[in-house]
């Protein structure tokens, strides 16, 4: 009786414990979800304190397809990946210059939501330029 | 070429009768270790037999016991603090903060009994479809870009199994003999058997436990029915990063099950 009792608090506890966990890939596949298949119009652009406002021009746009490609308005192409490192969450964007040589952009993701989506361009020197996009 | 795939089907048929009447033969005919085993103890027979015999043991002092089927309306409001949350999502607060009360449905089976002849108590499974209203306590914003968002969109309609055990108090209202009215208290718990949305999954912050506290009132009316309205409050049995509080409101009716089959 008393195995049966233990057996069952074992069950119990194993049961309460057992719930569905993170995996490493959880947080960019929602950010994949996010991201994806949509035109991301540039609505401003900060740089320090200098602002730049887009907003309703629709100068400017860029697409992150499912199949890890991207573009944008300006005929730009190349692949891109969404990763975490450390506790930032970044996009790397694989793109060929117009003499052909390949050149890695990364992102820090800010913000991003079904509608809205805040990067920071990451650079080695000066200031890092915040953008700020819509879904339309 | 048909006749001999006729007299073969036929062959076939024979065969399996003398078959099944061989094996039935045999099942009827017991060796002599299957009669010395049918006087001796089943084990099997015998754990359940102790099982049930200590089950009486243990609850001797439970008596009256009834088992009732209920159904009831569940009123469903969540709050959420998601300041644990260090994900960079932002989900609109308008589109995601309802701050009402939304219904969902729940159903199942009661136990009412007395114990040692004083306490009343009534323990209680059942299946709950929680559709909850969202009430977020934190807006966060991107100034000049995003106002007003949450780091986190809760699942808000989800399956549980719950299990209560509530104390119930006799009132001293009205004729005591015909109706009866009850305050009830006690704890139940809820163990979600849905998935959990992979925005959930985020810094682990769904949990599938809840552990709730309930107070209410019920009005058995001749022992026909019983009608009751409880309100739970819920919060994660584990701790998360998401501190979520249900607020629960049901409201049901109970009837014995021997009176419904």
């Amino acid at each position: 009786m008393k195995t049966l009792y233990t057996l069952l608090i074992i069950a119990i506890t194993f049961t309460l414990v057992a719930c569905n966990k993170e995996t490493a890939t959880t947080q960019t596949d929602v950010m994949n979800t996010m991201l994806t298949n949509k035109n991301w119009y540039l609505d401003y652009s900060i740089t320090g304190t200098a602002t730049k406002s887009y907003v309703g021009q629709s100068t400017y746009f860029v697409t992150y397809l499912k199949d890890g490609t991207t573009k944008d308005s300006d005929g730009l192409t190349g692949t891109y990946s969404v990763e975490v490192i450390g506790n930032q969450s970044q996009i790397h964007v694989q793109v060929k210059t117009a003499n052909g040589n390949p050149l890695e952009v990364i992102y820090n993701i800010i913000s991003v939501g079904a509608s809205n989506l805040v990067l920071s361009k990451v650079v080695s020197t000066g200031t890092p330029t915040q953008l700020y996009f819509t879904n339309k | 070429m048909r006749a001999a795939r006729l007299i073969s089907n036929k062959f076939l048929l024979l065969f399996s009768i003398v078959s099944i009447a061989a094996s039935s033969l045999s099942a009827q005919t017991l060796t002599k270790k299957q009669q010395d085993s049918a006087y001796l103890v089943n084990p099997g027979q015998e754990r359940i037999r102790k099982i049930k015999k200590s089950f009486a043991k243990s609850f001797v002092n439970f008596v009256g016991n009834d088992v009732s089927l209920f159904g009831s309306l569940v009123l469903s409001k969540q709050n959420i603090n998601d300041n644990g949350i260090t994900v960079p999502l932002n989900y609109l607060y308008n589109t995601v903060n309802s701050n009402t009360f939304n219904p969902g449905y729940s159903g199942g089976f009661r136990i009412d009994g007395i114990y040692k002849e004083k306490h009343r108590y009534s323990l209680s499974f059942a299946v709950n479809r929680i559709s909850a209203g969202n009430n977020y306590k934190n807006k966060h914003s991107l100034s000049p870009f995003i106002d007003d968002f949450t780091h986190f969109k809760a699942d808000n309609n989800f399956t549980t199994l719950s299990v209560a055990a509530h104390y119930k108090k006799l009132l001293p209202v009205n004729a005591m003999n015909k109706y009866k009215f009850y305050a009830v208290f006690g704890p139940s718990f809820d163990y979600k058997i849905s998935s959990i949305s992979s925005e959930n999954l985020i810094n682990r912050a769904g949990r599938k436990a809840i552990i709730n506290g309930d107070f209410g009132a019920e009005f058995d009316n001749k022992g026909y029915y019983v009608l009751f309205a409880h309100y739970k409050l819920g919060t994660n049995l584990f701790q998360s990063a998401l501190p979520v509080q249900l607020n629960r409101f049901e409201i049901g009716m109970s009837i014995k099950a021997k009176d419904l089959f």
